[in-house]
């Protein structure tokens, strides 16, 4: 037991030296950040010496968001189609796996087809509005 | 896929299929048919489409006698995990009854469509020995419910509550997953009855201790009990009353049912011992832990409640510390069947009793505006159904005779007085739990006496209670009475499918 528990040592300091790290930089700046003089230039946030301009956190549409999500769908759709491709013909050797392997990838194709007419149908296909 | 076809998988899983192909029906009449349709026809149209689904899903439960164990339980069917789904397609269509008059969403079809989605992962939940499936339909049912949780968009406060339950689930699930894959690296295997072999060589191993305090995290906080239920009052009280019923009710069903499978199954030999005087690491003293906190707190806090659904709440945490037991009980083997058997009556008639509650409270707080249990002055005179209802079922909740809570208490607590075969091991929790359900008498009894005996606004207007409504409230009742005043009806069942099933 103590020398499973041993094994762990090394996280045990990594984990000390992060709390300690960061710790260590928070009091730090809380402590000299006090000291000195203050400025409103001092207090921006630094941007390579060029004056900040507009607002840190703009609006973005919606639509990128949806764009993100479709992607995502259909990567996934691929991803699962590659190793599928890849080891069809290998199952069809076996005439108990034909039917299981065409019907799996046929039916999650199906739900996926209902994703793509639900996106359709919300217009999610449609950039201008 | 030694010896199942496709053709026999399809047919296990014919109960789950007809619920996706409800959810993808309900998804296009809306859009497509009820598009330009006032909101009240489309929630009743599209409530009427997933009820049928739920109806039909329940009929092929009932004639289905499918018996199956794949790839060594990444899918298990048998007479048991029918029954289980049985009680989670009820409770969904009694959530779907009382949504049929909600007007909290424009997005009708994804509502009933997300209802039914987290049903289905539920039943995949109830029907699977092997955690990587267990973790994906935890995943779906989760998600679906987040979603569910934040549909209405009008207050501030139900954004707050679906966002505190989202932080709180998903932070939850990277525990369980975490714990998950510690059992995984421990045992080497993904099934449950693998995992107990593979950890016999761990028993002592310090990283067991942390895989399954991580593992009975993630779902305690899916079952709610101290001290992951920070969630449940704001998730209850802000969330769409049928959204928050289900959460309630047919979550908590599957949750439990999944816990101790993989406490009994997959944790076998780790129980340890939770006995007065005799705590011993394993599983056991965790839940002994969790079930003291939340019977307590559960109870205590309900008292100061002044709102009905955060009210609901509190009572919840301290049902699920009462079902604790019963999950303790069955890790002694002389009494898992009969605990087993007393745990799942306990949470089907819970969740109905909770549906029927739920229901009561949308109704008056669609007619009232506010859900504060004050506004229910006077309720029996505007409302006699009503106020029965409620009484039923806060009744029942307490655990009065002849109701269904008394029964389901009743086999809790003695499955945990007899379980320990050294003596009365569990005695002690068993007088906590006995003692604050006396408590809870207390706040139940408070809010029918606002309903009962405090006089309301004389002027007031009778409420009318939408056909819908009456349905479900009458039919939960009158199965709240039944189950409570006959319970052979489940009992029998049940025990008959747990002795024709693998043991547990």
């Amino acid at each position: 037991m103590d020398s499973q528990l041993s094994q762990y040592l090394p996280v045990l300091m990594l984990a000390a030296v992060a709390v300690a790290a960061t710790a260590g930089m928070m009091i730090l700046s809380m402590m000299l950040g006090k000291l000195g003089r203050r400025s409103k230039a001092k207090d921006t946030a630094y941007e390579c010496g060029m004056i900040p301009v507009g607002n840190p956190t703009p609006r973005l549409s919606m639509r990128f968001y949806l764009v993100a999500m479709l992607f995502i769908l259909f990567d996934i759709e691929v991803i699962f189609l590659y190793p599928w491709a890849v080891v069809y013909r290998r199952f069809l050797e076996h005439p108990a796996m034909a039917n299981p392997i065409l019907f799996s990838m046929v039916s999650f194709l199906g739900v996926l087809l209902v994703g793509y007419l639900y996106a359709l149908k919300k217009r999610a296909f449609e950039w201008r509005n | 896929m030694t010896g199942v076809g496709y053709s026999d998988l399809l047919a296990a899983l014919a109960p789950e299929t007809a619920l996706v192909l409800a959810a993808v029906a309900v998804l296009f009449v809306d859009m497509g048919l009820m598009r330009s349709a006032p909101l009240r026809q489309r929630f009743l149209t599209a409530c009427a489409v997933a009820g049928l689904g739920c109806l039909v899903t329940l009929g092929i439960l009932a004639s289905s006698g499918a018996h199956l164990r794949f790839l060594d339980g990444v899918l298990v069917v048998d007479s048991l995990t029918q029954w289980v789904k049985v009680f989670l397609v009820v409770l969904t269509l009694f959530t779907a009854g009382i949504s049929a008059q909600a007007e909290f969403t424009e997005h009708v079809g994804e509502y009933f469509a997300l209802v039914l989605l987290a049903t289905v992962g539920m039943m995949f939940l109830v029907s699977t020995e092997e955690i990587l499936m267990i973790f994906v339909s935890l995943e779906l049912t989760s998600l679906s419910l987040y979603v569910l949780a934040a549909l209405d968009k009008r207050t501030r406060h139900a954004s707050e509550a679906a966002l505190k339950y989202f932080l709180f689930g998903s932070v939850a699930a990277a525990f369980t997953l975490f714990g998950l894959s510690l059992v995984y690296g421990l045992s080497g295997a993904t099934n449950l009855t693998g995992i107990a072999a593979g950890l016999r060589a761990h028993r002592s191993d310090p990283l067991l201790a942390v895989a399954v305090v991580m593992v009975i995290m993630g779902f305690g906080f899916k079952v709610a009990v101290v001290p992951f239920h920070l969630w449940a009052p704001d998730a209850y009280e802000g969330a769409p009353v049928p959204a928050a019923a289900l959460i309630a009710s047919g979550s908590k069903v599957a949750s439990f049912f999944v816990l101790a499978k993989i406490a009994v199954l997959g944790f076998a030999g780790v129980e340890g011992s939770g006995a007065w005087g005799q705590l011993r690491a394993g599983w056991l003293p965790v839940l002994a832990v969790l079930a003291v906190g939340s019977m307590v707190l559960g109870n205590l806090t309900a008292i100061a409640q002044g709102h009905l659904r955060r009210l609901l709440a509190y009572s919840a945490i301290a049902h699920a510390g009462y079902v604790l037991l019963g999950l303790m009980a069955m890790g002694y083997p002389s009494q898992r069947s009969a605990a087993l058997a007393a745990v799942l009556y306990y949470v089907a008639t819970y969740g109905l009793t909770t549906v029927g509650a739920f229901g009561v409270a949308s109704v008056i707080e669609r007619v009232l505006g506010n859900g504060r249990i004050d506004a229910l002055a006077g309720l029996s005179r505007r409302s006699p159904l009503l106020a029965l209802c409620l009484m039923v079922f806060l009744l029942s909740l307490a655990g009065i005779p002849p109701l269904a809570g008394f029964f389901g208490k009743f086999g809790l607590f003695t499955a945990a007085m007899g379980a320990d075969p050294a003596g009365l091991g569990l005695l002690w929790l068993v007088g906590i739990a006995i003692a604050m359900s006396t408590v809870s008498l207390y706040y139940y009894l408070r809010v029918l006496k606002q309903a009962y005996v405090v006089a309301g606004d004389e002027e007031a207007s009778r409420i009318v209670v939408p056909w819908t409504d009456r349905l479900v409230l009458i039919a939960a009742a009158v199965g709240v009475f039944l189950l409570g005043a006959l319970p052979e009806l489940l009992l029998g069942p049940l025990a008959r499918a747990i002795a024709g099933g693998n043991g547990f």
